[in-house]
């Protein structure tokens, strides 16, 4: 029979807090200064930051800076076109001779020529009289003759389109054009096309800004990947020591979201250069462009992203002889 | 008035239910085990027909060769690995039926002391022993003086912030006594504490253990070291190949 010490004391609740008193130093003769600030893992600490980190930093703030500039182009594009993009109108000219010939038949022959095409909704002729008022309104009231105006200004038709990127669609209005004498605008039609362009550009750009965000959430998963295998003792120690799952991924978690902001900053930031850069070619493009709204959308997009990356990191960490 | 009443009812129900009654009465056993079987994934069977009581407040050796099955039935105490039949009961928690959040909860009330000790080496050893707290939440303002304490009583206050590598074997293994016992859990486990160590660094953790034990702490230790019961004397459960081999008080 071996005696046992232990079972001689009944144990109670209060024990343990009586239980290291007797042999604990004075704590206010505590030899050691408290430090700055000890770095406890878990929780909303932050782990700490490595060379891995700094490298997904700069590979996201590329990235996030070729999103930017993507951006940065569909605005000036956008202001290039301008109004264009609401309702799209092609004027087409026969010059005041031509037109008047044949008691106007010409014009009317045009005219109906044009109507025929299907994808013009509406040919409207604009009296030379409201064309002449327009003009010296534009002109600044210039004192102009009108009714010398309204005789030379050309036979104008404003055409609406229903479908401006159909493929034959200017060339059937150039013919049409030109077997009775008049010109079509040809600064419309060029508008026309870019903004056909345009809509077309703003899905690719939407689909390389989201090709570029899953790979960045890729390369924020792997550097975060990197870490967690680093510290799997940690994670799994925490585990042991009865840690909540929130608790022991949330510095991940955080961290993911700090590292894609931050490389959203700092894609901001790269941006100033291409302004600067181009400010002058701008100012004739008669461009102004935003910088600032382009702040907040890659602010949030990278903590978005980061997280994302950093939930994707996570989702499966585990750890033997811990049940999870 | 309401204790004999609760006894006669622990008399009565041998199983679950008795978790409960003997969380109120004053002779609890802190684990009860009954035809305890534990079979691994890999379909080895560690531990079979263990039945065995441990009351609240006793200091037990764990005793047996290696292989025997003393870390795997440590684990299934802390939930680590749950019991394939039997019944295992653990500060009142009936371990087969637990969810995680009871696990962790029974986490929380276990200190643990690996034989690899299982420092983080990358943390200084106040981080080390304030991580149980701060699992739990404590806040930091609250965490230093309980830590300093700690480490005082394991005569390493001067080594707050030095980093385990800079440490002996013997003073790591007290960093781990340390933090096994910082959020004062009623249970501590150690596995093989001693392992490593020399016979009179060996002692000295052991002296720790027993003061733990004296104040009220069940402890429960695999060990090697047959020599220390001698000088340290408590119950002693012996495993051989998975199966009881002897219980001596
Ligand atoms: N994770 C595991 N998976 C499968 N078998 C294991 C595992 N851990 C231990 N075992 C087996 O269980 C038996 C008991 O091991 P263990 O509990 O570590 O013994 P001891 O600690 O007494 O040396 C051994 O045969 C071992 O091979
Ligand atoms: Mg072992």
């Amino acid at each position: 029979m071996i005696r046992i010490p232990g079972l001689k004391k009944q144990p109670s609740k209060n024990m343990a807090r009586r239980r290291v008193e007797p042999n604990v130093v004075n704590e206010g003769q505590s030899s050691l200064p408290d430090r700055e600030h000890p770095r406890l893992p878990g929780g909303f600490n932050l782990p700490p930051f490595g060379v891995h980190q700094v490298l997904a930093v700069v590979i996201v703030c590329i990235a996030l800076w070729a999103v930017g500039v993507i951006w940065l182009g569909m605005q000036a594009a956008s202001q290039w076109v301008g109004s264009w993009q609401q309702d799209i109108h092609i004027h087409v000219y026969l010059d005041a001779d031509k037109g008047k010939a044949d008691n106007g038949k010409g014009a009317n022959k045009l005219q109906q020529r044009l109507e025929n095409i299907p994808q013009i909704a509406s040919v409207r002729r604009i009296p030379a009289a409201e064309a002449a008022t327009w003009m010296q309104s534009w002109l600044h009231d210039a004192a102009l003759n009108e009714q010398d105006l309204v005789n030379r200004l050309p036979l104008t038709f404003e055409l609406s389109l229903t479908d401006e990127q159909s493929q034959f669609l200017f060339d059937d209005i150039r013919d049409a054009a030109s077997r009775f004498g008049g010109r079509v605008n040809e600064d419309e039609v060029n508008l026309a096309r870019a903004h056909y362009w345009l809509s077309q550009a703003s899905w690719l750009a939407g689909f390389a800004s989201i090709v570029l965000a899953l790979a960045m959430a890729l390369i924020i998963s792997n550097t975060l990947r990197m870490t967690l295998l680093a510290r799997a003792d940690e994670i799994h120690l925490m585990r042991l020591l009865g840690a909540k799952e929130w608790f022991v991924r949330m510095p991940f978690i955080l961290e993911g979201m700090v590292l894609g902001a931050a490389a959203g900053v700092a894609a901001w930031l790269l941006l100033w250069p291409i302004i600067w850069g181009s400010s002058a070619w701008l100012l004739t493009m008669q461009v102004d462009l935003n910088l600032w709204i382009l702040l907040p959308a890659l602010l949030l997009g990278g903590g978005l992203v980061g997280t994302l990356g950093a939930v994707i990191a996570t989702a499966r960490v585990v750890s033997a002889e811990t049940g999870v | 008035m309401l204790k004999p009443c609760l006894c006669v009812a622990s008399m009565v129900t041998r199983g679950g239910v008795m978790a409960t009654v003997w969380a109120m009465s004053d002779e609890k056993p802190l684990i009860h085990m009954q035809q305890l079987m534990l079979r691994y994934p890999t379909g080895k069977t560690a531990l079979s027909g263990i039945t065995l009581e441990i009351p609240q407040g006793q200091f037990v050796y764990m005793i047996g060769e290696s292989g025997a099955g003393k870390s795997s039935l440590l684990r299934m105490f802390y939930g680590g690995v749950r019991p394939s039949s039997g019944s295992l009961v653990v500060q009142g928690l009936d371990m087969r039926q637990a969810n995680d959040a009871k696990i962790r909860e029974i986490r929380q009330r276990t200190g643990i002391i690996f034989q690899d000790h299982r420092l983080l080496f990358s943390r200084t050893v106040f981080e080390n022993v304030a991580l149980p707290l701060r699992v739990q939440g404590w806040q930091t303002e609250r965490l230093i003086p309980r830590v300093r304490k700690v480490l005082a009583y394991v005569g390493l206050a001067d080594r707050l912030w030095s980093y385990p590598e800079a440490l002996s074997g013997g003073e790591q293994q007290r960093v781990a006594i340390a933090r096994a016992m910082t959020a004062n859990p009623p249970l501590i486990l150690a596995d093989e504490p001693t392992g490593n160590l020399d016979v009179d660094t060996a002692r000295r953790v052991l002296d720790y253990l027993m003061d733990l034990n004296r104040n009220g702490a069940t402890v429960i230790m695999a060990t090697h070291d047959l020599h220390l019961l001698e000088s340290h004397p408590g119950r002693v459960v012996q495993l051989h190949g998975g199966t009881l081999a002897g219980d001596s008080w």
